[in-house]
Parts: C-alpha cells; structure tokens; sequence
C-alpha cells in the first residue's frame, strides 16, 4: 500500500485525510503547531476567554458535515438571529434572518433601497448559485477536457443558462465589476452600498473601487449557500469545527500527528520520496500539501528539483496578506446602542464606501490607516462557553493590514490595537475600560506562528488571475503539480480560501482518481 | 427622397462607416453638429497661427485594412513617427525609450541590467500576445447567453485559439486580461519609473488606477502596431488628427457619401418600431433607411430617441453605462521649447511623447484625489509637440505642445469645471515647472479642455474620451449593454458605429468599419 502524507492539519488538510482514509489509504497527518485546525483554531486569550484566533466565519459545506459526520464527532451549529449589523454615526442597520424587519431597518435608511434588496438578494443569490456549482468539481484542464470535465461543465453551463437572459448578463457584467459600481447600480444610501459591499473586500487587496470585487462578492455568497445559506455559529468556536474534522478524519483512520513542523519535502528524479519533519524522515509516496504553494514550493523544496519556468511563476504568485486580527477578552458587553440579538452576527464599521476606500488607499502605500474598517463577531453571545457568565470576547478582522510596511510589524502593532480600540469606543463609549485582554495577530504573525507565505489567509489572493483553472497557476488547477505523487489541498487551489473544506475534498478526490 | 443610410456625427467612425457602405454603392448621408467633421480627431487654429489636435493627439490603433481599403494614403493620410517617451524624474534623472532598440536597453540597463533584459523578452511576449487578441478587434462580439450557433462556434473558435498557444503564452494572456497593470509588470521589472510610464498606457481614458485589476489588458495596445507591420500605428498625423478624419472624409464624399456640417440633428424618427430618419434642430426632416449613430448611447438613446420607445431592460442598461470622465487636456501654444532639467536642450527626447510618470505611487495618488471628486494635485501627464516633427502647425520657431492630464474627474466635489479652470490649468503647469522650469516663460497662449467642455462642445457624455469606460464590464459583448454589441440597437435599422461598440475608443475605425458590415449584411437578407 501507498504511503500518504498530508502537510497541515488544517481543515483542507483534515479533509483531504478523511477522503483519503476513506478509500484505504490511512495517511498521516503531520501538523506544526500544538493543536489541529490551522487558521481555524479558539484559542484562550485570557484564563476563562476562548476567541476565534483567525478566522471567525465557518462555512463547511453541508456535504463535508453530512459525510464526515460530523455531528457525531463534536460539531454543534447554534442559531444566531442577526447577520449583520451595520454601525454608524447616524445608526445601525440590520440585516438579520426576518424579512420584515431587515426591510424595516433599511427603510429607515432608505425607502427606496428597501425596496430594492429583495430582488438585489435574489439576483446575488442566482448569480452565486452559478458558481456554487462551479465549487463543487475540480477545474477542467485546458488542453484536453475528459468527459468527466466537460460533464462538469456542462452542469454550470446549465446553471448559468437556467438563470434567464437577464441575470445571465448580470453575472457576466458583475464579475468584472468593483462593488462599488455594483452597489451603486441598486442603493443609494451610502450605509446600505457599504454594507452590502464589504464582505466583498475580505482578503485581498480590493479596495470597494477595485475591480473584480464584486465578483469575491458573488464567490462568499456561493460558499455561504454551499454551507446551507450561511456563516455558521460553531458550539466552541472555529476550533471546535477542526476538532470535529479531525476526530472525523481519526476515526476513519487517519494518524494525526502535532508538534511536527515539516522541514522538507525530499523529491528526487521528479517525485516526491519522503518527508522531513521534526528532525526524522518518512517515506511517502504521495504527499498531499495543505500549506500554501509557496510556502510549499519555495520553502520546502529544493528549488532544483522545480522547472525554472514553474519556480519562476510560483514566485509570481501573489500573496501579500492584508487582514490583521484583533482579539478582545471584555468584562462586559461593548453598548454599541442596540441589543445582544442584534449583534449576533457580523458587525461591520464601515459605514461609506469612502471610508473603506481611504482605509484601503494606505494599505498601497505601507502603511495602515488611523480608521481601520473592521468586520467583528461577537460569539459569546450564543455561545456562552466561550467567556465567563457576563463577559465577551470579540474577533475583529481589521482592514488594512499590508504584510509590507514601511514601520515595522513589531513595533506597529500596538498602534494597529489603539486605532482598532479608539474606533470600537467612538461607537461603544467606554468600551476599552472593559477590555480584560487583547491579542494582536499581523501578517507577519500569519507568516510566522501559522506559517502562511506572505500572511494571506486565502493562502493567495483571490483575483480574477488566480481563480478556477489559474488557481494556483494555469495548467496547475487540478490539484496534482509538476512533481508526481505531490498534491496540494490547501486553499490556494480551487475553489479556494474561506472555512470551507472544499478544496480538500475535491484534491482528496484528485489523489484518489490517480494513484488509487 | 430618402438616404439608405444616415449617419449621425462626423467623427472617425462615422465617416469610416459611411465610406464602407458608398463603397457598395449605398446613398449616405453624414451629418455633423459642428463647423469642422472629426469629432475628437480635430485639428482646430485654436491660436492664430498655432495648430492644435485639441482633444486626440496621437494615431494609435487605425486599422491598416482601413488605410488600405479607403487608400487613405491617396487621400492625403500621413503619418509621421513619434519616437520615443521621455520620463524626467523629480531627482534629475529620466528614462528615455525610443524606437532603436540597442539604445533603449542600454538606456534602461543604466537602471537596471535585469530590466533590460527583461524588456526583450517583454517586447517578444507582447508581441506574440497581440497576435492573439488582434483578431477579436475585427469580430463581431456575439452573446453568449443566447446560445446561438454562430455565437458557440465564435466562442469555440478563441477557446481553440487560446488552446492552440504554448503554455507561456497562455499564462501571459489570462494575465493580460485580468490583472492589474501594475501587479502584470512587477512580474517583469524592478524599475519604478519604467514600470510606471509602462502601466500609464493601462489607464488612459479609464476612471482606474494603475493598480486597478483590469488595467493591464490596454498595455497591449502599444504592441499591436508593431505586428502591422511596416506601417507604423503609433504617431503623429501631419496636420493633425484632424488630417485622418478629413482623409476618411474626403475617401467617403469620393464614394459618393453627402457630408454636411453645422447639422446637428435634434431627434430621430421612428415609425412603429423602424426607424425611419432624422429630424435636424432647424426642423428639417431627412428621410433615410438606416441610421447609424456615432455618437454615444446617452445621447443616441436618451436624448435623440423617446425613450418610451426602448424596452425596459435596455433603457436601464444604458442609463446605467458608464462614462466617468477621467481626463483633460491642456493646449500650449509656446514661443521656445521647454527645457528639462533632467535632460538640458531641444534634443531628440522631445520629438517623441513627454511623460510625466515618475513613479507608481506617483500615479496611484493622482488617482487617489480623483475617487474622492478632485483633480490630480499632481498628474499624470502625457505630452506631445508636434510642431517638432510637422512644421505646419505653428508659426516658424514656435511650437505646439499638448498634454494629456489625468485625473480629471467630471463630477468634481466642490465647485464646477467653469470654476476650476484656471485653478486646474494652473496645476498643470506647477507641475510641468518642477521638471522644465522655463516652461512658464515660454507660454503665449493656453488652452484648458475639461471633461465639461469635451461634454458639451464635442457630444462626449461626461468627458469620456472613448464613449464610456473600457472597463471589462463594458467590453466585447457587453459593449455598450449586454445583448447588444452587435452593432444593432432594440429599433428596427437604427444602429450604433462609434467608440461605444466593440473594440472601443481610441483613433482605430474598428467600430464604424465592423458596423457597416453589419448594416451591409442585415439589408442583404
């Protein structure tokens, strides 16, 4: 039997080893840090507060959780009545999981954006639904499709000609397009626009006047639609979701092995032979990265065992991180002006586009900007495991975050928590005498403790020239690479980034397809 | 009596269109707004004596099957080269390209030796590149939501053609068509300044930065000449742009096409759903077929059409087209030649374009003060004086120089154009200073061209140079609405030929030439 090794105890990673097991192949799973779960991990940033350490948006697909069974193994999703909460100086808006009372809310914005969100939702959600499809198969490659492939294809073909003339066009249009345009074109109160353009922005470098934004847009709403319609609250947080994927992945008989820093992939004659970690070496015959591609084929490979011309691409992938993480253990509740309820989901300052737009326009010059957009959750507040009776902790994504700055990381991350605090007290006044703890993570952190290249938590930005077959590189969508019996499953392949567990379902499937 | 085609707008493109269908021997009839036919591509005595293509000012792309089928050249088309672009830089260096390649890289190898090799290979993929993309300027963009056979078999037929490219170039087109400029040349050079007088070719025109996803595909256009051959696309027209619309003009009335001035017409009629000629603002009606309108959508659909006679969907589409002017031009009539102080004297660097690009950051803060609603503090600039290689357009010793400035939005955020005039014009000169200090001793005369003015004296919606924005959304088959890049329009026989179809603005024809055949192969059936 084939000996299989997977890099990175990730949620790809997990997955990637359940399917693997599933089909015989027992791999083992070889992880750095002390625990599973990669960028999906609670941490315990003060004795009694369990936070998101990165990401704070879990959207497995309903397929992942139904196979694995997940359920069985830990995973319990609690119910979260908002979705998003939108502050400003002149009010929030919510959008939550009742019709009547997101139009309610927008109307006192706006009457006429009321009115034109439900059918803006239904078209996103049409358009998305196209992609969705898309997500769930391997990239056909170029030169020449199988029937597999073209079968595939013509599946989304169907999608996209049961959409209509009209909102065919729309995708079509969309996916070019900056969000703002896109915002711009339904609403015309500038929280809604921003609001709904936002989530647009996550990642990568898109200010909301960057095109190709909306098209990130359309590709959350697929995975939240994928993931049964949206971001799920995890009972314990993201790392619980891991846990449970990796308990998943054990039970099917996959070793899973912590404290076990890989060092080296050894490949020889163009074939992967072995792994070096933690000091020993083991002998693979197929390794399946879930590291991104450059940490795995700059940093892990020698780089004479790759082609120039692919090296030199590899160096051309981009992958500059631009989110930092802000982490807050509090006493109490931050009084944002309205209820727990309404702060169940997503809260997003950012109240115009012009706001994200200037906190983005530092971010090309090196630095960060003094207003930072931030995109928090508060778990605690279905949750109440993860802080003490009474207390919270808030994730906070923050915008801005260049990877290359003109300061330095460690003398600048200080300054990024007193801008993200003098931001949350503007809109909860007094909310940093509550604050109990704070944990800063920057790109360079990202890079360093989670050992992604570049800090980017999307393992690569996703823009048009890094998407589908060109994810990682053109030629090398489907998972195998230029050295055989070397695979990656990370999120820089199809269909990429988020807590979704796709791309390693879908490499596992490659994996099996081919040496099985 | 009754035409078989009208064209509406004496610009390039609707003269080229209407010389294509008197060729066949249809009886056309071309009429222009103004007192001189070109549209944009004008050369007006704005000063007397000085010369001045007042708003174009550079031959980029005409197609050579138009020069060759109109025999433009008989006609009195001559273009001169313009050699080179001269980058000064704020620390008193400057890069300088030019036509002669062993020049140009020893020239860039003064910054960087990686950089000039890297060029070569950049020139040698471009080239390859646009081999690709030139035919798409002659197709006919067809939908591909409507499924149709020929539509599939043209999808098919680029999806071959991309397949039938080695690797390398594939890599190199996907790129192209969705990158940033910027992030596209970072992959290919290390010099700043290179790298930003290269993606400024990327936003011409366009309410994008050079960091803008999207912005990367225009780098292209600058290779297509190349790859036509010995004729070159790049340069100056002898006598002004003005000069290549009065030879696509004269080739026209040669086939017999009727060309009026100082006709602007006020509305287009339509009986049930055919259109069935144009009304002029003198009242007169003209009877005609086919009208072909030049002008932009805006003003074809909203203003000379009712648009109660528009399908719903087609109407918002249009409305929700985008022009954004982002440019404007500034007409110098000089009485000696600016002198650089990165590079003393009226040498050979100032017979070619000027261009005020000394950094990407530089550029991507001219278009920073553009977002927020106010014209670049510092543009961009890309500057040309004619009056060194075609002695025609100025009094003996003195000279002509345009330039070209970015960011220049049209919906600025305090005040109007009519206020910010002279505070705009000034900047452009602030700006000049820092790299050619005797320029403010040297100017007699100053023309300002802001996006309000290219709106309401040359038809331009919104000052866009190029009809609307050549953004990906608003090309190919998207071009000017989904649905509707074919040149046809929701009204029986009226029909678009100017820069807001496919392939887009620019001094290229395409769209005029591509729309006649359209109409010549819609009346054959």
């Amino acid at each position: 039997m084939k000996t299989a090794v997977v890099i990175g105890a990730g949620h790809n990673g997990l997955t990637a080893a359940f399917y693997l097991a599933r089909a015989g192949v027992k791999p083992i799973v070889l992880e750095a840090r002390a625990e599973v779960g990669g960028g999906a991990v609670t941490s315990e940033i003060h004795p009694g507060f369990h936070c998101p350490a990165l990401t704070h948006e879990v959207l497995l697909q309903q397929r992942l959780v139904r196979e694995m069974d997940l359920t069985r193994h830990g995973f319990e999703v609690l119910r979260a009545p908002a979705r998003v909460c939108s502050l400003s100086p002149a009010g929030h808006l919510l959008i939550d999981e009742s019709s009547g009372q997101t139009r309610a809310s927008i109307t006192s914005f706006s009457g006429k954006d009321a009115e034109a969100f439900p059918a803006f939702h239904t078209s996103i959600q049409r358009a998305a639904s196209v992609l969705a499809s898309a997500f769930e198969y391997a990239p056909p490659p170029i030169d020449k499709p199988g029937a597999t492939d073209l079968w595939n294809l013509l599946k989304t073909a169907r999608a996209f000609r049961s959409l209509g003339r009209r909102d065919a066009h729309r995708l079509l249009r969309w996916g070019p397009m900056p969000v703002a345009d896109l915002v711009h074109e339904w609403f015309e109160h500038e929280l809604v626009r921003a609001t709904i353009a936002a989530p647009a922005l996550t990642g990568t470098m898109f200010g909301p006047r960057s095109a190709g934004s909306s098209l990130m847009l359309l590709m959350r709403e697929a995975h939240r639609q994928l993931a049964g319609g949206n971001a799920l609250r995890v009972k314990g947080g993201p790392g619980a979701a891991t846990r449970a994927l990796a308990a998943a992945a054990r039970a099917a008989g996959a070793d899973i092995r912590t404290s076990t820093p890989v060092e080296r992939i050894v490949v020889r004659d163009n074939a992967v032979r072995a792994i070096e970690a933690a000091g020993q070496t083991l002998n693979a015959d197929i390794v399946v990265s879930g590291a991104d591609p450059k940490t795995t084929f700059l940093r892990l490979i020698d780089p004479s065992e790759l082609s120039p011309d692919f090296a030199e691409k590899m160096q051309h992938y981009r992958a500059a991180g631009t989110v930092a993480k802000v982490n807050l253990a509090l006493a109490s509740l931050p009084d944002f002006g309205c209820g727990a309820d309404a702060l169940s989901g997503r809260i997003q300052i950012g109240p115009d586009l012009d706001y994200l737009e200037r906190a983005f326009d530092h971010a090309k010059y090196g630095e960060f900007s003094a207003e930072p957009w931030l995109e928090l959750t508060i778990p605690s507040i279905v949750d109440g495991s993860l802080a003490p009776a009474g207390a919270h902790v808030v994730s906070a994504y923050v915008h801005y975050a260049p990877r290359t700055l003109r300061a330095d990381w460690t003398t600048a991350r200080d300054v990024l928590l007193a801008n993200v605090l003098n931001v949350l007290e503007r809109y909860a006044p007094g909310v940093r005498s509550h604050v109990v703890a704070a944990q800063v993570v920057t790109p360079l952190d990202l890079e360093r403790d989670y050992g992604l290249a570049g800090g980017h938590i999307f393992h690569g930005e996703l823009t048009l020239d890094q998407l589908f077959t060109m994810r990682p590189l053109l030629g090398h969508a489907r998972y195998a690479t230029p050295v055989a019996g070397l695979y990656l499953c990370g999120a820089g392949t199809h269909p990429g980034g988020f807590l979704t567990g796709a791309s390693g379902r879908l490499a596992a499937n490659a994996v099996i397809a081919a040496e099985i | 009596m009754r035409y078989d085609a009208i064209i509406i707008g004496g610009g390039h493109n609707g003269l080229t269109a209407a010389a294509y269908l008197a060729r066949v021997g249809r009886k056309v009839l071309v009429l222009e707004r103004r007192h001189v036919l070109g549209g944009a591509a004008v050369t007006e005595e704005v000063f007397p004596g000085f010369r001045f293509s007042v708003c174009s000012y550079v031959v980029s792309l005409l197609r050579p099957e138009i020069i060759r089928e109109l025999d433009l050249t008989r006609h009195g088309l001559e273009i001169l080269p313009l050699d080179g672009t001269f980058t000064p830089m704020p620390n008193g260096d400057y890069l300088w390209r030019v036509n002669d390649h062993a020049r140009t890289r020893r020239e860039i190898a003064r910054h960087s030796r990686i950089d000039a090799e890297a060029y070569d290979e950049y020139g040698r993929a471009m080239v390859a590149m646009g081999r690709f993309v030139k035919p798409i300027l002659a197709m006919e963009p067809a939908d591909p939501t409507s499924l149709s056979p020929s539509g599939l078999k043209q999808l098919l037929g680029l999806l071959r053609r991309f397949r039938q490219l080695p690797p390398r170039d594939q890599y190199n087109q996907v790129q192209l068509m969705t990158m940033s400029a910027v992030d596209f040349l970072d992959q290919w050079f290390e010099t700043d300044v290179l790298k930003a007088t290269m993606s400024a070719s990327g936003i011409i025109g366009t309410f994008l930065g050079v960091r803008s996803p999207g912005t990367a595909y225009v780098l292209l256009h600058h290779y297509m000449g190349e790859i036509d051959g010995a004729f070159r696309s790049w340069g100056l027209a002898r006598g002004g742009t003005g000069a290549i619309s009065n030879a696509i003009a004269d080739a026209a009335r040669a086939a017999g096409v009727e060309i009026r001035t100082q006709a602007p017409v006020s509305r287009i009629l339509v009986r049930g759903n055919r259109v069935d000629g144009v009304v002029l603002d003198n009242g007169d009606e003209i009877r005609g077929t086919v009208v072909a309108s030049s002008v932009d959508p805006r003003l074809t659909f909203e203003r000379l059409l009712d648009p109660d006679l528009l399908p719903d969907e087609f109407a918002e589409d249009i409305r929700r087209y985008k022009f954004r002017g982002s440019s404007a031009k500034v007409n110098l009539a000089l009485d000696a030649l600016p002198d650089f102080t990165a590079l003393k004297g009226a040498g050979p660097h100032l017979r070619g374009a000027i261009s005020i690009s000394p950094s990407v950051d530089y550029m991507e803060r001219a278009y920073d003060d553009a977002k927020y609603g106010r014209f670049s503090r510092r543009p961009y600039m890309d500057i040309v004086i004619p009056s060194l290689t075609d002695t025609s357009v100025a009094p003996p010793g003195k000279h002509v120089m345009s330039c070209f400035v970015q960011y220049a939005p049209y919906a600025l955020k305090d005040g109007t154009w009519d206020e910010q005039r002279e505070a705009f014009g000034d900047t452009v000169i602030d700006t000049l200073a820092e790299y050619a200090p005797n320029i403010r001793q040297i100017i007699r005369h100053r023309q300002v061209v802001t996006p309000l003015d290219l709106e309401r004296d040359w038809s331009l919606s919104e000052g866009n140079i190029f009809q609307g924005e050549l953004t990906l959304e608003q090309l190919f088959f998207l071009r000017p609405a989904p649905g509707w890049a074919q040149y046809r329009t929701p009204v029986d026989n009226l029909y678009m030929c100017g820069s807001a179809t496919h392939p887009g603005g620019g001094i290229m024809g395409a769209p005029g030439r591509n729309a006649a055949m359209r109409i010549l192969a819609d009346r054959r059936t």
